[in-house]
């Protein structure tokens, strides 16, 4: 009797563990890009530490996420768990497909709030509810010709808008020009507005691109072009050969340049280096990058979140960073000591404290392409600095 | 004298006409000796028009890590089943309006010439919310069916068929031959001509094919090759290299049909003047 | 000739039915669509696209950017146009003279660029306009010119866009204007020579004149291409610098297929076709006229 109990036991157990073998659940989760090929070691990690689930991932090419997602949208046919970009929060946060994690995040015993860098958990809330959690986040910072800038007496990276110019003025009086900036590119212009306490959007939602902290940078930009210190038009030439040759020694970039510099022009190798970004009224940069998000008519919310908790606490970012170089986004990963003999990345690290991302609106495309325009007007001097201001004021009033 | 002045002017016009010949065929030869450069070897000046250390690199990059056979592969199998199905319905649709009266043909027909105004653009927005309803973005249907039917190749079919006399026709059918038979043993035999004018006509049209696919595919595994060359921008710098690596791919093959084909080339551009 | 209808209403369907579905419907469906405002969360759930009359149409009217589009698309066409016209007539009286050495070889090599993927073509000439080092300014370099920053200065970025379509559409107008050289009689040629006309005179009494029909065709032909300027400007400044290569079709795009402003963009196509429609009125009362003198 007691031997047949034994038995049923075990054969019951057997046949528990295999049942549950096969029932185990399956989460679904779109990465795009790159990410998407990458994930997979991060994923098997996660299979190891929770027997009872399944992932499986979908690569989505970037240039066709955008639609996928609003035809599976269209057609109930959402994922468990995505991969957004930064940007594109506000537009499908606002339709309201995505779950509101605020209590996940309050209840949670791996993640909590303030783990994460301010202005990358700010691109999470759209409508004051919290749509995701950041799970990976890039910065910009100023690159820079360290031999060049100490022949013109500059034995450190410019700390302050003055600096700059100063600095700039020097590089350019040899026939070149003292940085590579873009007319057209937001993520390079935005930064200046908010190191002066600029804003697009007052805290009433009211348009602010007419303040006098807003036209001030645009005046400062400008200025860079209409000295000669950056080249209005650097149509046909590549930024790696330029910065080699000293023709544009400074530019601002994000994390990728670093390697791809190393790989492309090595013969500067240890004549450049990265610094935070110079410093007006604060010394704050752009923010973007990627959050994960559980989707509404999601069947495994529980377990997508077990994901998200899994992909965004320190250790496995630090992880994911030495895969795919995608910083954490997570602070304490930043302490680990893998970080300690990197010291480009450091940089990028301290420059993430004061880090923003722009305003959560579903308009945000068109505005970016507004601004891209006005202050590219500016910046051939079509329009005055506060011309250019009060057009983008009217354009940005006009959709929202 | 005179003569002499003849021979001057002769040799004035033809160098005129290579001079214009020259800037028509150097972007060529630049962009096939660039796509054989390395990144160092691109940006130099002057330039070199012979590669000093000639590299398929570019070539093998585009094969083997960005995977244009994919492309490659879907723009055969889009222009193809465009061109072979295009033909049929087009040349259908001119038999009908060819050899046979019925009430309105006249009308109708005007009416589909009518349609050669409207641009293209009208019919985007509309075409394209249509296929993602049905879920026919990203995929071969979506790419084919849009531009099966074309009016100028019913006209063309039209003028090329009236051409072929009736007695044939009545022939075939007092000897019972059904209206297939004749369509597809007599009708389409005789218009192998007019059929290979048009069909390169408008193979090369698909090959070519631009805002269309765009809009249709948007998923890397759909691309035509078109779509595939616009996007290998590079993200962070423009590799020239690779661009014209991926320009030689896309107009050799082009080019080799159109001097193998040549005559049908001119004639069809020939006829399509006729319109006018 | 048979009187029935239905054998030929068979041969006809597969042609009329996609006739229907692709090209006639859409396009008023098109209008419809210009009189709501679908956008991007109307590509979700149609139901959320309202009807809103004839907005579109008025912010069309107030809207900067697409005036610019419009403004550059006509000089693009201003410039273009007459351009494509004169070159391609002019050589083509050259190839057409009997004396030609090699007239075959010339036919093809002028048509190469026109059968090319327009993608493909606008990759190389960006390359061949880099200001640094592209062969265009190397070119000429050699005459001791110094070339300008094609695509990336405002003033030459279109005038670089048109040397480009003109040079791509050469070869088509070529042929065809071969095609109506050689239907002119050659006894006016000869009549006119007794008569003691030097070359000049014959060119313009006999050749221009009776190539009208001809001259008119190239002409609406490349009005109505030229007017849906889009791929060229796409790829090599993606409208700018400052936008002064933005084009109608390329705004349309913008509004329709970046921001997903579908009616609006609908809007934009039907103005197009208006104005392309107008043009092809114009040039045909204009033809009408001369055809009566």
């Amino acid at each position: 009797m007691k031997k047949a109990l034994i038995l049923i036991l075990l054969l019951g157990i057997i046949l528990f563990s295999t049942l549950s073998a096969f029932a185990a659940e399956t989460i679904t989760v779109w990465a795009m890009g790159a990410e998407a090929k990458k994930i997979g070691a991060m994923v098997e990690k996660f299979e190891k530490a929770y027997p009872g689930l399944k992932v499986k991932v979908q690569a989505i090419p970037w240039s066709s996420a955008h639609d996928k997602l609003i035809t599976a949208i269209a057609g109930g046919t959402v994922p468990d768990v995505a991969q957004m970009g930064t940007t594109w929060m506000a537009e499908f946060g606002s339709i309201g497909v995505f779950e509101d994690v605020s209590n996940y995040l309050k209840n949670s015993k791996v993640i909590k709030e303030d783990d994460f860098f301010e202005g990358s958990l700010n691109t999470n809330i759209v409508d004051g509810k919290l749509y995701g959690i950041p799970w990976y986040v890039d910065t910009r910072v100023l690159f820079y010709r360290t031999d060049l800038l100490a022949e013109v007496g500059y034995d450190h990276p410019p700390r302050t808008w003055e600096e700059l110019e100063d600095v700039a003025r020097k590089l350019a009086a040899d026939g070149g020009y003292g940085l590579a900036l873009s007319t057209n590119n937001y993520q390079e212009f935005m930064p200046f507005v908010w190191q002066n306490g600029g804003r697009i959007l007052d805290e009433n939602g009211e348009v602010a691109v007419t303040e006098p902290a807003f036209v001030e940078a645009l005046e400062f930009y400008v200025k860079l072009f209409k000295e000669g210190l950056a080249p209005i038009d650097a149509q046909g030439t590549n930024l790696f050969q330029e910065f080699a040759a000293g023709r544009m020694p400074m530019y601002f970039s994000g994390p990728w340049m670093v390697n791809l510099t190393h790989e492309q022009v090595p013969e500067i190798d240890g004549k450049w280096s990265v610094a935070l970004m110079p410093e007006k009224k604060s010394r704050t940069s752009f923010i973007g990058g990627c959050n994960l998000v559980i989707f509404k008519d999601s069947k495994h919310k529980e377990a997508a979140w077990k994901f998200i908790e899994f992909m965004t606490e320190a250790q496995n970012q630090v992880e994911w960073f030495k895969i795919s170089g995608c910083l954490p986004a997570n602070k304490w990963a930043w302490e680990d000591t893998y970080f300690n003999n990197l010291e480009m990345m450091q940089v990028f690290g301290e420059q993430l404290k004061d880090a923003k991302a722009p305003i959560n609106i579903p308009q945000w495309a068109q505005i970016e392409s507004f601004i891209q325009r006005r202050v590219q007007e500016a910046c051939y001097g079509e329009k005055t600095p506060k011309e250019a201001a009060e057009a983008l004021a009217r354009d940005i009033e006009g959709v929202l | 004298m005179k003569e002499k002045i003849f021979l001057i002017e002769k040799i004035i016009v033809h160098l005129v006409v290579l001079l214009g010949l020259i800037v028509m065929i150097a972007p060529f030869l630049w962009m096939l000796s660039t796509s054989f450069k390395s990144t160092k070897a691109i940006f130099r000046f002057p330039p070199d028009w012979i590669p000093n250390n000639p590299t398929l690199i570019n070539y093998t990059k585009l094969f083997q890590t960005l995977d244009f056979l994919t492309p490659f592969k879907n723009t055969i199998i889009v222009a193809f089943s465009i061109t072979t199905l295009s033909l049929l319905i087009c040349s259908m649709a001119g038999y009908a309006f060819a050899k046979f009266q019925f009430p309105g043909r006249d009308k109708l027909f005007l009416g589909l010439l009518g349609t050669l105004m409207i641009p293209g653009q009208i019919t985007m927005i509309p075409v394209f919310l249509l296929l993602k309803k049905l879920g026919l973005l990203n995929s071969y249907l979506g790419l084919i069916l849009p531009g099966l039917a074309s009016a100028f190749s019913i006209f063309f079919m039209r003028q090329f068929i009236r051409t072929i006399p009736d007695e044939l026709l009545e022939a075939a059918r007092i000897d019972g031959a059904s209206e297939l038979y004749i369509f597809f043993k007599i009708i389409l035999p005789l218009c192998k001509p007019a059929l290979a004018t048009l069909g390169i006509f408008n193979f090369t049209g698909s090959w070519n094919s631009f805002l269309w696919p765009l809009i249709i595919a948007t998923d890397e595994k759909m691309y035509t090759l078109p779509v595939a060359i616009a996007n290998l921008g590079g993200q962070y710098q423009t590799e020239y290299g690779l661009q014209m690596a991926g320009a030689v791919i896309v107009v050799l093959p082009v080019i080799i049909v159109f001097l193998m084909a040549q005559k049908y080339f001119i004639r069809g551009i020939t006829l399509s003047g006729l319109k006018g | 000739m048979k009187k029935d209808i239905k054998v030929p209403l068979l041969f006809l369907a597969p042609a009329l039915v996609l006739m229907l579905i692709f090209m006639i419907l859409p396009i008023f469906v098109s209008f419809y669509l210009s009189l709501t405002d679908f956008n991007v969360f109307a590509l979700v759930d149609w139901s959320k696209a309202k009807f809103i009359g004839l907005e579109n149409y008025r912010k069309l009217l107030n809207d900067e950017l697409f005036w610019k589009a419009l403004k550059n698309t006509l000089y693009f066409v201003a410039i273009g146009v007459p351009c494509a016209i004169i070159f391609s007539l002019s050589f083509a009286i050259l190839l057409n003279r009997p004396d030609i050495i090699g007239r075959n070889l010339f036919r093809v090599g002028f048509y190469l660029p026109h059968i090319t993927t327009t993608v493909a073509i606008a990759v190389v000439w960006k390359w061949v306009l880099n200001p640094r080092y592209g062969i265009l300014n190397w070119a000429l370099s050699l005459f001791g010119i110094t070339g300008p920053s094609w695509l990336g200065d405002p003033r030459w970025a279109m005038p670089a866009i048109i040397m480009l379509v003109v040079w791509k559409g050469l070869g088509y107008n070529i042929i065809i204007f071969l095609a109506g050289l050689q239907n002119i009689p050659e006894h006016l040629y000869e009549a006119a020579q007794i008569d003691g006309a030097n070359r000049w005179q014959q060119l313009f009494h006999i050749t221009i004149p009776l190539l009208r029909p001809t001259t008119f065709f190239v002409t609406v032909m490349t009005l109505i291409g030229y007017l849906q300027l889009f791929a060229e400007p796409y790829m090599l400044t993606d409208g700018g610098p400052l936008n002064s290569t933005l084009s109608i079709v390329l705004y349309m795009y913008r509004q329709g297929f970046k921001f997903f402003n579908l009616g609006y963009a609908s809007a934009i196509a039907y103005v197009l076709f208006g104005i392309i429609f107008v043009a092809t009125l114009i040039q045909m009362k204009f033809r009408d006229e001369e055809i009566q003198y």
